[in-house]
């Protein structure tokens, strides 16, 4: 059974999408120019937003009909603004585990998410004074350790160099590989995209195409 | 006790040489405000001059109608200015607002006038100030908290956005914002606790001293009047937001901000 399926969803007249087929347990890239709704695609898929018109299916079943609650925890929305409390990495880790009315995350588990995310910091490492990458992966690292059915990320190497790009998203598919876990990933780097992705969906044209 | 001196319009007239102060330091700095003190001291001079018509004619001519009605006059100028001053939340927000700011205000005044002082709610000597600074004080409590509540979840827009992707719910994402505002909106209250007795003897106390009443029944006036102030506060601010941050969401949890 298809993990996702689109039909004839429309977003405020302003972004219409193809019929969209997403396959379960892997990596699909979302490509397209500025403006083609690769963003609010996602957004739609964790019910953040609804569709003004068509229906979205997961697991066979019409998102509408899904607890949203139960739905965004299942598939897991890593947005590209990163949002860090002003704490250690640990204490990030654990403010996000309340929040969610988890047990907290044990410091080895914590290391365990840093080195997928290619980050080889100690975890007391205060977060204001990161990166925008090492702020970036952070907070991939505390999405991953939710341990989703679903991770979508939107652009999630963008402040990376090729080469902590490269290694970020060969951890992570190899992660979500061995976990069944399905990725879902917005990128504007077509050579990411060809080099990681099982299924590519490309996003044509702007607003209204 | 002497009886209170009344003030001759000459006598009273000194009092706006002070602002002609205020004037001068306004104009040596360059605040940008001397048409606001003009317009404000204006206003308040009219405003307190019909205010004190009214309450005379109603105190001669004691009627229930007129207490009721003076409350309810009351309430709807402090509901808005509440609005006035918070005018970006939406609709059901200022509803929800507004009917804890009447509710809150009326319940308490009921309290105080009926409980504590033991007289009519239809009593204007007493229902008309007390409702005045019960209200007031509601009044800006709420617009206080309100508009904390507002600035803050707008400038955090970033950490809502991360946490409503993450799968928490939208309660419990707002409620840290609903009691920083609670907070807010009470601290003022709180501080001038504090320093009440030593720092300041407050207005109604004041007032009363002046016109005769001993100090310690005036002392026990202002203490009632005061934690009368607080849960005023407290709750008029607690049931708008706990209240008015449900229509931030729909039932899809799905933020409307």
């Amino acid at each position: 059974m298809a993990l996702f399926v689109l039909e004839d969803v429309d977003f405020k007249g302003i972004i219409r999408y193809p019929h969209i087929k997403i396959e379960p347990c892997c990596t699909t890239f979302i490509c397209g120019e500025s403006g083609s709704g690769k963003s609010t695609l996602l957004k739609l898929l964790n019910g953040v937003i609804s569709p003004t018109d068509g229906s979205i299916a997961y697991l066979g079943q019409d998102i509408d009909k899904l607890d949203p609650i139960a739905l965004r925890r299942d598939v897991l929305f890593v947005g590209q603004a990163v949002y860090l409390f002003d704490k250690s990495i640990k204490d990030n880790f654990l403010a996000y585990y309340a929040y969610r009315d988890l047990d907290p995350i044990s410091e080895a588990e914590i290391k365990h998410y840093l080195d997928i995310c290619s980050l080889n910091l100690p975890i007391d490492s205060s977060c204001d004074v990161l990166s925008g990458g090492e702020r970036q992966r952070v907070f991939i690292a505390i999405n991953l350790s939710f341990c989703p059915k679903v991770l979508m990320m939107d652009e999630p190497t963008s402040a990376l160099d090729d080469k902590n790009a490269n290694a970020l998203m060969e951890n992570i598919k190899s992660h979500c590989k061995e976990s069944d876990m399905t990725l879902i990933v917005v990128s504007h780097d077509r050579a990411i995209a060809e080099k990681y992705a099982d299924q590519i969906i490309l996003l044509e044209g702007g607003p209204g195409k | 006790m002497n009886e209170i001196i009344s003030l001759n319009i000459a006598q009273f007239a000194l009092i706006y040489l002070l602002l002609l102060i205020v004037l001068f330091i306004m104009k040596k700095c360059e605040i940008n405000q001397t048409k606001l003190l003009m317009v404000a001291s204006i206003r308040m001079t009219v405003q307190l001059v019909l205010a004190g018509l009214i309450l005379t004619y109603i105190f001669e001519n004691p009627h229930p109608v007129f207490t009721v009605v003076y409350i309810m006059l009351m309430t709807g100028f402090a509901i808005h200015t509440v609005l006035q001053r918070n005018k970006s939340i939406n609709r059901n927000f200022k509803l929800i607002a507004s009917v804890s700011l009447a509710a809150s205000g009326l319940a308490v005044v009921c309290f105080f006038i009926m409980a504590v002082v033991g007289v009519s709610i239809f009593n204007p000597q007493y229902t008309i100030p007390i409702s005045g600074m019960i209200i007031g004080n509601a009044m800006t409590g709420v617009s206080l908290g309100l508009k904390t509540f507002n600035e803050n979840i707008h400038g955090q827009r970033v950490q809502i956005d991360a946490l409503v992707n993450m799968g928490v719910t939208p309660k419990k994402i707002l409620a840290p914002f609903v009691n920083g505002a609670i907070e807010t909106a009470l601290l003022p209250t709180l501080n001038s606790m504090l320093g009440m007795g030593i720092i300041s003897l407050p207005g109604m106390m004041t007032g009363q001293i002046l016109s005769g009443t001993m100090p310690m029944t005036a002392i026990l006036y202002q203490i009632a009047i005061i934690v009368s102030v607080t849960a005023v506060t407290c709750l008029a601010v607690f049931g708008s937001l706990f209240f008015g941050c449900r229509t931030l969401y729909n039932e899809r949890s799905q933020m409307l901000i």
